[in-house]
């Protein structure tokens, strides 16, 4: 049977290429070219593999991190929203280098009066300002929120010299630390906790003025080492506002002092629970580690409530340990509510909490405790199993932000506790998303000030899974009519808006976040719907989901480079994808294959016009032809409407000969006679390379997919056809039926060609019903 | 102006992040010229929360906007507002809109308008002053595609209109 399709296909095509031959000879002499195949290798790209870092995508065999730990006394002064520090940091080179000097990490200077942050916004040629705007620029004194170095101390107490640039301090040691060696010294500081409601940033508090309490959510509020490694030295990219952290891992001994009447939650294992936990909190708290299905209040509504109106003079010390993190952040406030459940993880109990206000329910009281545990379960299958003793949910307005364990969330429902569907699914998509952040980018530590993509990505789309997880698991979670989780990002045809958009202002993926035009499309939404592409519609689940878990387990505790995941990918899966990370990651370019043109093709006897035409051409005589089975379009002139409906066979003599002459009778009898015969050309005016899936649909209205790897685009970037020889007839064929490819441009998607209605008349036209 | 343009676009699309929630408001009007039909077909997008404010503030402060209550009169509330913040004039003559309705997308509210009988386009000009009576920082976008050439503006409140000649 192969043989048999071989000799049409060898037909058609010998008489096309023959002709293409013919025309080419005129043509003037093209200009040489480098190699701009699409699907050309990464080497150019990639960083050499090394000792540090393997070909594989592995850590490599000489791969080394550096490691700070901390000790810390905090005191929050809740008066005059102000935090003061002591800490005392042990930095251990294990690179192979002697370095000169420390580089300390000082975020809070971007809100510091010298901040250059506000000079690199570009507003000089506004014609024009608003009275608010123009008197906050001009009338008043900006807010000072930077560090105040106050002193920075080797273990004797001897002052050491230290230098701040920006948001970036130099500290220099007695001698050179050496390779191997460790060195501890200590600095004092203080600054002013910013208002995050109206000040904006990733920490600091919010007032409520019917109470006069704050509630504080706190991070980078210590002096934080910079990360020193094989791909970058000393990171050396200021801390501008948006890019964020590169952290080296460590262990920390955190002392927090409060009022007596806050609660206090954070990065670690509270080591002091009786001193801080009344009688009937540690009651409940056991309670919480024994429920599974519901959380257990620690402190209620009406507990918090009670306090708002005495405020505590005296303070009382939270002490908190945490072993192998990369950072450390704190929620406290008297106004906290706070509940827990356990939630098992691999065979290992871990607690999901959260804190919020009476402001934050009922939505919180139902759905962020478990919105938490069902997140460490889905990322746990995802990954690997979550290493922590906890994860906590902080409610906070207008935030979504992370940190190791805890992290800070936005929903709150109107003032009678009425809630809308938006408000509800923002609440759980942004719980979902960061404490997924527990796992890209806390224990799997890439550099987020030089790569967005590489946490937000791939958090994006594991948060895609996680989400449609949380739906299957607590469908009351759903609203009336749902039937799925309605995940904003990750489905493809939610990208095609961005990547169809104005070339002006899209970046590609692999760009600094602090460069590109969309962040939130480009770091977020697009990584993560490729990765989403990736594993449903090019690798397919089983390949995809070993490889990226491999990629995780392989880079946990540790410090990867985008090339350490491409490698990764491409190692555990025997799937050459460097055609793919090229299209979506390092270029603007976007998806959009059609069919642009289908011809019906007949088996004859006869030599079509073009096989005269070229024996003409030869001098030859038709009957000097060897035997040959001609194709004859349908509708052409020398066309005759009695091969209609006949097989193959019985249309073509010669075909009929051969076929009696080397098949037996039994194998004659299964013969497949197909009747017809198609030449598919699919043209691809986007610049992305995509296997082509294709929907054929036959007279009996039943219909097959075809998926062609995306390698058919290898020696043809703009069109590629193929051949189908079937026995029944072809009706229409659609390209991407299920819109799985973010295909930019569906208006050539399908043949017959389809007259689809824009979005504004299928509107229009539904309204009128 | 072009990097004016592209602080703008940072802006706006600085909302659709997670870790950095920083409100900042705008609107997207697509507006395309359908000659066939002699259609001037504009879609409005406009964030669900921003539009619920402002008819708090401006009409009645007990609407809740996408929860299935109060559609009828907030669809009244929506055209009265839209059509009085939004002028379109073609070939110097100011044009009647027509509301043909709205929906919601998540956070995001699709408004439909239309002018009709538009036999041909040789200038254009769009004043859209949407939610600029409540936020002092409102930018809105607007996207055309008339007679097959594309154009974006930005329109702020000190500069609250734009021009194409053809």
């Amino acid at each position: 049977m192969k043989k048999l399709k071989y000799l049409f296909l060898s037909a058609l095509f010998l008489s096309v290429s023959a002709f293409a031959q013919d025309q080419n000879e005129k043509k003037e002499r093209q200009p040489g070219h480098t190699n701009n195949n699409k699907f050309k290798q990464l080497y150019d790209e990639f960083s050499t593999p090394n000792m540090y870092r393997a070909a594989s995508g592995a850590p490599g065999s000489a791969y080394y991190q550096q490691q700070a730990d901390y000790k810390m006394d905090i005191q929050l002064d809740d008066t005059n929203a102000k935090l003061y520090g002591f800490e005392t940091i042990t930095y251990t080179n294990n690179s192979p280098d002697n370095l000169n000097y420390l580089w300390v990490q000082l975020d809070q200077n971007m809100r510091a009066k010298t901040s250059l942050t506000p000079l690199i916004q570009d507003d000089a040629a506004q014609p024009a300002d608003t009275p608010g705007n123009f008197a906050n620029k001009y009338l008043t004194d900006a807010f000072d929120g930077g560090f105040n170095i106050q002193e920075v101390k080797d273990t004797k107490g001897n002052a050491l010299p230290h230098m701040i640039n920006q948001t970036m301090m130099r500290v220099e040691m007695p001698s050179v630390l050496k390779s191997g060696e460790s060195f501890s010294f200590s600095i004092k500081w203080w600054y002013n906790i910013n208002d995050h409601v109206n000040g904006r940033g990733r920490s600091g508090y919010e007032y409520f003025p019917e109470d006069d309490n704050r509630a504080y959510v706190i991070a980078q509020f210590y002096p934080r080492m910079a990360v020193y490694n094989d791909v970058e030295g000393w990171q050396n990219s200021q801390f501008w506002g948006r890019d964020e952290f590169a952290l080296p891992f460590g262990n920390f001994e955190v002392n927090i002092t409060v009022p007596e009447d806050h609660i206090l939650d954070g990065t670690g294992k509270l080591t002091n629970r009786k001193d801080v936990f009344s009688k009937e909190m540690m009651k409940r708290y056991e309670q919480a580690k024994k429920s599974y299905d519901e959380p257990v209040v620690i402190v209620t509504q009406d507990e918090a409530i009670a306090k708002l109106s005495a405020k505590a003079t005296k303070t009382k010390t939270w002490k908190l340990y945490a072993e192998n993190v990369r950072d450390f952040g704190f929620a406290t406030s008297r106004r906290y509510i706070w509940d827990m459940m356990s939630v098992k993880i691999g065979n290992k109990d871990v607690m999901a909490v959260s804190l919020y206000g009476k402001e934050g329910n009922p939505l919180w009281e139902d759905w962020s405790t478990k919105a938490v545990a069902s997140t460490l379960k889905s990322y746990s299958r995802m990954t690997f199993d979550y290493p922590y003793h906890k994860a906590i949910s902080v409610h906070a307005k207008e935030q979504g932000m992370e940190y190791p364990m805890i992290c800070w969330n936005y929903g709150r429902p109107d003032k009678d506790g009425n809630y809308s569907d938006r408000t509800k699914f923002g609440m759980m998509s942004v719980i979902i998303h960061e404490v997924g952040h527990n796992f890209f980018p806390m224990i799997v530590n890439s550099d987020e000030r030089q790569w967005t993509w590489m946490d937000e990505g791939l958090n994006t789309f594991v948060q895609y899974v996680a989400e449609q997880d949380f739906g299957k698991w607590y469908p009351d979670a759903l609203s009336e009519g749902q039937t799925a989780y309605p995940s904003r990002r990750g489905p493809a045809a939610n990208i095609v808006r961005y990547m169809g958009g104005d070339q002006d202002y899209i970046a590609p993926i692999m760009t600094k976040g602090l460069n590109t035009y969309q962040f939130g499309n480009n770091a977020y939404g697009k990584p993560g719907t490729a990765l989403n592409i990736l594993r449903e519609t090019v690798m397919g689940p089983e390949l995809f989901d070993y490889a990226f878990r491999e990629y995780a387990n392989r880079w946990k505790f540790k410090h990867p480079t985008p090339e350490d995941f491409f490698r990764t990918m491409e190692d555990a899966s025997a799937f050459d994808l460097d055609w793919y990370w090229r299209g979506w990651f390092y270029t603007t370019d976007y998806v959009d294959i059609g069919v642009k043109e289908v011809k019906k093709y007949f088996v004859s006897n006869e030599p079509n016009a073009e096989i005269k035409k070229m024996a003409e051409q030869r001098g030859m005589k038709l009957s000097d032809l060897p035997p040959l089975v001609f194709f004859v379009e349908e509708g052409a002139d020398d066309f005759d409407t009695n091969l209609k409906g006949k097989s193959a066979l019985e249309n073509s003599t010669t075909l009929n000969e051969y076929v009696m002459d080397n098949f037996t009778a039994e194998e004659r009898a299964k013969i497949k006679e197909p009747k017809f015969f198609y030449k598919v050309t699919f043209e691809k005016p986007g610049g992305l390379v995509m296997p082509i899936i294709v929907e054929y649909t036959y007279a009996d209205g039943t219909s097959k997919t075809e998926t062609y790897p995306a390698q058919i685009w290898r020696l043809n970037d703009k069109e590629v056809s193929k051949t189908l020889a079937t026995e029944k007839e072809i009706v229409s064929i659609t390209v991407d039926p299920k819109l799985e490819t973010a295909d930019v441009d569906t208006s050539n998607n399908s043949w017959p060609r389809e007259m689809k209605a824009s979005e504004f008349d299928n509107f229009k036209q539904q309204n009128k019903n | 102006m072009k990097k004016i343009k592209q602080l703008l676009f940072i802006i706006a699309f600085a909302l659709f992040s997670f870790t950095s929630v920083h409100k900042y408001y705008v609107s997207i009007t697509q507006i395309e010229y359908v000659k066939e039909k002699q259609s001037l077909q504009i879609i409005s997008r406009i964030f669900v929360d921003d539009f619920e404010k402002l008819i708090r503030n401006r009409y009645d402060s007990n609407i809740t906007l996408n929860n299935n209550e109060d559609e009828v009169i907030i669809d009244q509330y929506v055209k009265k507002y839209l059509l009085e913040k939004i002028d379109i004039s073609i070939n110097g003559q100011a044009k009647a809109i027509s509301f043909i309705g709205k929906k919601y997308d998540d956070d995001i509210m699709y408004c439909y308008l239309e002018i009709e009988n538009i036999a041909s386009i040789k200038s254009f000009e769009i004043k859209n002053k949407v939610l600029f009576d409540l936020f002092d920082d409102q930018k809105n976008i607007v996207r055309t595609n008339i007679n097959d050439k594309n154009k974006t503006f930005v329109l702020i409140p000190e500069k609250d209109k734009g021009l194409l000649n053809f």
